[in-house]
């Protein structure tokens, strides 16, 4: 049984320095469990020896312990003190390079700009660092923006002529389209096709500049007609050729007389003076 | 304090058992070890030897487990000391259980088979035979639940 992951870096080293141990005995492998059990018993034994030296230390009001301490930890624990200088001068002793206890890698702050402020010196080094400079630290910018009229202005005339360009660009990319050249290469110069059906037929693209669609009212309002353009308007009837089109536009010119703007008054046919026959 | 550096002038120890405590008190500085047993004194001398020693488990470690227990010194030696008594335990440990293995492979091999299979697997039965004789006794269960 493997652990997924080495929980903890210590047991793992020991573990290492153990196994290491192992292999100088003469063993060639170990079960895991095995192993694990050694491990084990190396740490306890380790710590018991801690633990015990401290509590003779301060059994003898000392604060550091001493080598009797541990000594006397020793004999408690029932370790044999003897053999322990032959061992350390065994010839055949493996010693582990001092297992990288490297440091890790300080990870380079991908976004790092400024520089960090160092601890003062109420704060201990164990505690994070400060944070980047950028974070906490700035200055005020005092840009003026542009005003003098030629810049603004052409400021203004590049845009609109982006903001138109984009619009059509849009409006071909999107809505149907004439192609300027017979290619069939549409991407080249898209004209935006401003064809309309309706009824069936097709209308000419000017014609909504030419129908005075804005002067159109109201329904009820058409028939609401002074009395004094009525005859009038029975008169030029009788005179001009294209009756329908003329009472077309002629409704629509009474209409405006609401208006009370001068510049807007329809105009005026004059009427057809008759000449009496002498 | 701390005996470092303690070169012992007299190895003539005759003091009875009960004068080992005066070495915790601080009176007696001037011959550290006079009154401790021969065993005790010559290990003492062993820490002048281990002013360099590279144990096989590396001190940082030994000194973290130590500092986990309340154990914090400053001396590397007393470090070292203690790296070495583990590391004894283990080796000791790990010889016996290697006798056992060995004695097994003898047993379990027919006298025809000149090649013994020579590779010494560490497995708990062995260990656990070799911990009966320290005392320790150790159990596994026959089967993961």
């Amino acid at each position: 049984m493997s652990e997924p992951e080495p929980s903890d870096p210590l047991r793992s080293c020991l573990r290492m320095a153990v196994s290491s141990l192992c292999t100088e005995v003469g063993y060639d492998c170990a079960d895991s469990t095995a192993l694990e059990t050694v491990t084990e018993m190396a740490q306890s034994l380790i710590v018991e020896l801690g633990r015990s030296a401290r509590a003779f230390c301060e059994l003898a009001s000392r604060v550091e312990p001493v080598s009797a301490d541990i000594v006397l930890s020793m004999v408690e624990m029932g370790i044999p003190v003897q053999g322990l200088k032959e061992y350390a001068m065994r010839s055949n002793r493996v010693t582990l390079p001092a297992p990288a206890q490297t440091v890790t890698a300080k990870q380079t702050a991908i976004l790092h700009t400024g520089n960090k402020k160092r601890h003062p010196g109420h704060i201990q080094d164990h505690l994070p660092e400060m944070p980047d400079s950028h974070s906490y630290i700035r200055t005020p910018t005092h840009r003026q923006p542009v005003t003098d009229y030629e810049s603004v202005r052409e400021k203004a005339a590049s845009q609109k002529r982006d903001v138109e360009r984009a619009l059509t660009r849009f409006i071909a990319k999107t809505g149907k389209i004439h192609n300027l050249f017979k290619t069939d290469d549409s991407n080249l110069f898209p004209l935006i096709s401003c064809e309309k059906e309706e009824e069936g037929m097709k209308l000419p693209p000017y014609l909504d500049a030419l129908m005075f669609k804005d002067q159109v009212f109201e329904e009820d309002e058409r028939e609401y007609l002074p009395k004094k353009r009525k005859s009038s308007h029975n008169d030029l009837d009788d005179d001009d050729e294209d009756v329908e089109k003329k009472a077309k536009l002629d409704e629509s010119l009474a209409e405006v007389e609401n208006i009370d703007n001068p510049f807007l008054r329809p105009v005026r046919l004059p009427r057809p003076v008759k000449t009496p026959v002498k | 304090m701390a005996l470092s550096n303690a070169s012992p002038e007299s190895d003539d120890v005759s003091a009875p058992q009960t004068q080992l405590v005066q070495v915790q008190s601080e009176d007696v500085e001037d011959e550290p070890f006079a009154t401790l047993p021969i065993s005790a004194n010559k290990f003492l001398n062993l820490l002048d030897t281990l002013e360099d020693y590279n144990t096989t488990v590396p001190n940082t470690i030994t000194a973290n487990y130590l500092s986990r227990a309340g154990m914090v010194t400053s001396d590397n030696r007393l470090v070292t000391l203690v790296s070495l008594a583990a590391q004894k335990f283990i080796s000791d440990l790990a010889s016996d259980a290697l006798t056992h293995c060995k004695m097994r492979q003898a047993s379990n091999n027919n006298i025809k088979k000149v090649n013994k299979e020579k590779k010494y697997v560490m497995t708990v039965e062995d260990l656990a035979i070799a911990l009966e004789d320290k005392g320790i006794a150790v159990r596994r269960p026959p089967y993961y639940q």
